[in-house]
């Protein structure tokens, strides 16, 4: 099967005109900042040194800040170029990948494969990552018209803002490349396993037609994608790849040309280590969302969540921007889930939901990845609860979804003694008590409001009609047979995952629509692929399959080169 | 680099100091010590009450430099012996994660001229008290 629409466009398609226009750069920027076409113009790429940039950027008039004040541009100034003699040791390769994440580890190792003398340079002291789900097109298993009736889903869930060249692309190398991790990661040592369509029940047709699919599970938790992509480096180190831990990179080396040649990094005892890179430097440093900064400017709206990362600070959207490369405009996809308080197989289900305090805030066939959008103030800051009486199991048997068991609950209880399996200890967060008070005080919401609430709920359920919130009849049952049940959930932010313009071969590209020699990036630091308010669970694993997707192609194109 | 003169035990005391009793769900907010507040001047300080000097830790340079993790580990020894030390910490070793196994940066809780902080939270119920 091929994408056989595709031509070469001459000129930039509709996304890639968008940002260029509306996203970030740091020609954008000198221009706003300097106010004025003459700054955009004279600081092309091949324009003035850095130092001399960097003296115009101090000098610009003072940035907006946002609202609270707390939002400006002001974390991205280049710093001063590292100098050789500061530099303690110089290596060579022929391909650096930057982050030994889900994008970045299989990126390595599809470039060893074809040839390349590979290194990985790592922040973290081994490589990392999260999750356990990820997913791609078993094309032999699909219709033609399957796969573009799932890319046109997928365009529509980011609300048609994304690259559609890019849904494409995952979608016809995906299966190819999930499989390929699958067997490489096996060989590593990893318990993976391919779900294979039974994980994608609900888009096994789309549009009436059929599709399969490959879903690598690296799991059950406590073993993720993080164990996932370090038994996949064993394979990766077996074929030569180097790996150089607890090295964050700190700058690119990037000639007059505006070529990038190389990356800089800081080992542990402060000392800089530049790797230079003959055919080119893959960024897979992940998403920025513990860059508070960054996170105000660019989606204030995850400013009161909780994040479930560490340590992702953005770090290569600044060399990528200090390079010249452009930041998807404001207004970037957010991706928060709770499925560790709880069943995830329960946290669509629409049982009575309350905010924090205890107020019902929602109807509640809202899917728990976009009630976020409700829990964005300071006060609930992704806490709400879902609640349901005894009869559950046979009152919500004809829901969509999977419901637990009473015994089956106690593995998500943390007041339950016995054995935990399958669940991070440290977050389950389900609860069952007498009273609809003690179940208030268990989810932490206020007693007399949840009681309130629950009493308001069970009139309407009686009435047979929502008229608070219009969820539909059959979704309404009752809160009145004791023992009660809540699931305090709480999103966090999982990832962000909007990034900066790339072209099809994951290749940076500058102001100009132009591509950026020796830069390439990928995973949530490549753009384009999203769009949306929310990252969408319409395809399960998307995110981790189109990770895997991409450093699979551009490890191998990088290494071709 | 100079040995300093702590002997390894305090280290493993001061880290050995856990306890219920942290109600606050949130954790405090980050107070990173800057090169700017280590320098000079009178600061409250465990080791300097044990007779260290700045330039022991902060070097000698004109521009005071944040404390590499390595510096700390001259005196206070092997990341791996520290996390066998606190292994049978409830409710989990706080010198051993799936974050970074035995090599979480020690500054990121422990601070010399600030208020320690515990890492872990908000996100996992671990209520250390952080020495
Ligand atoms: C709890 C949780 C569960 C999730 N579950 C799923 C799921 O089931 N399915 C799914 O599809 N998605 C899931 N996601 C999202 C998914 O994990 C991410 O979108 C994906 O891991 C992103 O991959 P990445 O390669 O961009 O970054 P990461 O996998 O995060 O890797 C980035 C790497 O770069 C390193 N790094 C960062 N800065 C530097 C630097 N300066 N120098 C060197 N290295 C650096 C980091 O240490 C890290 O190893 C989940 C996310 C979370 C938090």
């Amino acid at each position: 099967m091929s994408q056989d629409h595709f031509q070469e466009d001459q000129e930039p398609d509709q996304y890639t005109k968008q940002t260029i226009e509306n996203g970030f750069s740091r020609r954008s920027f000198l221009s706003r900042a300097a106010g004025g076409a003459a700054a955009a113009g004279l600081f092309g790429l091949s324009g003035l040194p850095a130092m001399a940039k960097d003296a115009a950027e101090a000098k610009g008039p003072e940035l907006a800040t946002s609202g609270d004040g707390g939002a400006t541009l002001s974390f991205l100034p280049k710093p001063k170029p590292i100098r050789d003699r500061e530099i303690s040791e110089t290596l060579t390769f022929d391909v650096v990948v930057v982050g030994a994440g889900a994008s970045g580890v299989p990126a390595a190792l599809s470039a060893a494969e074809n040839g390349a003398k590979v290194a990985v340079v790592q922040k973290a002291p081994f490589a990392l990552s999260q999750g356990n789900t990820g997913a791609g097109i078993d094309l032999a298993a699909s219709e033609k018209a399957g796969v573009e009736a799932l890319v046109a889903r997928l365009i529509a869930d980011s609300n048609h803002r994304c690259n559609p060249k890019l849904v494409r692309q995952w979608a016809y190398h995906s299966g190819e490349a999930v499989k390929w991790v699958i067997d490489r990661a096996k060989q590593g040592g990893s318990p993976v396993v391919d779900q294979g369509s039974p994980a994608q029940r609900a888009i096994l047709k789309v549009n009436g037609y059929s599709l399969g699919y490959v879903t690598s599970f690296f799991g059950p938790k406590p073993y993720t994608t993080g164990d996932g992509m370090r038994h996949l480096a064993k394979t990766a180190e077996k074929a030569g790849v180097r790996f150089f831990f607890r090295m964050p990179a700190v700058q690119l080396v990037q000639n007059r040309a505006g070529e990038i040649q190389g990356v800089i990094a800081r080992g542990p005892d402060g000392k800089y280590t530049k790797f230079l890179a003959t055919k080119g430097v893959i960024l897979a440093t992940g998403d920025y969302q513990n860059n508070k900064a960054m996170s105000d400017y660019f989606i204030p709206d995850v400013k009161h969540f909780g994040r479930k990362q560490l340590d992702k600070t953005g770090d290569g959207f600044a060399l990528a921007y200090w390079a010249g490369g452009v930041i998807e405009p404001i207004g970037h996809t957010k991706m928060l889930h709770d499925f560790d308080a709880g069943p995830a197989s329960m946290c669509d289900m629409p049982f009575l939901a309350v905010d924090r305090k205890g107020r019902r805030f929602v109807n509640e066939t809202v899917e728990m990845s976009l009630l976020n959008n409700y829990l964005r103030d300071a006060e609930n800051a992704g806490h709400y609860s879902q609640i349901f009486d005894s009869n559950y199991m046979t009152q919500a048997a004809a829901w969509p979804g999977k419901l637990v068991p009473p015994e089956g609950l106690k593995n998500y209880m943390p007041e339950d003694p016995g054995p935990k399996k399958g669940v991070f200890e440290s977050q389950v967060n389900t609860h069952v008590a007498g009273t609809i008070e003690e179940l208030a005080r268990k989810i932490e919401a206020d007693p007399a409001t949840l009681a309130a609430t629950v009493k308001r709920y069970n009139e309407l359920v009686a009435s047979g009609k929502d008229s608070d919130f219009g969820k539909p009849a059959d979704r309404l049952i009752p809160v009145l047979q004791a023992p009660f049940y809540g699931i305090h959930r709480r999103v966090r932010v999982s990832a962000i995952c909007s990034g900066m313009l790339v072209d099809e071969n994951h290749q940076a590209l500058n102001a100009e629509g132009k591509p950026i020699k020796g830069l390439y990036l990928i995973g949530n630091l490549g753009g384009g692929f999203y769009g949306g308010v929310d990252y969408p669970l319409t395809v399960f694993g998307l995110s981790l399959g189109r990770c895997y997707t991409f450093g699979y192609l551009t490890g191998r194109h990088v290494a071709k080169l | 680099m100079k040995p300093m003169t702590i002997p390894k035990a305090v280290a493993a005391l001061l880290v050995l100091l856990m306890a219920a009793g942290l109600g606050a769900a949130e954790a405090a907010p980050k107070t990173k010590a800057t090169a700017k507040a280590t320098a000079g001047t009178a600061r409250t300080s465990k080791h300097a009450d044990k007779g260290i000097t700045c330039a022991q830790c902060h070097g000698r340079a004109a521009k005071k430099e944040l404390v590499p993790m390595q510096q700390c580990l001259s005196c206070h020894g092997d990341t791996k012996e520290l996390a066998a030390r606190t292994a049978k910490v409830k409710p989990t070793n706080p010198h051993e994660n799936r974050h970074f196994g035995t090599e979480a940066d020690c500054n990121r809780c422990h601070h010399e001229h600030a208020v320690s902080e515990n890492l872990c939270l908000p996100c996992h119920k671990f209520h250390f008290k952080v020495p």
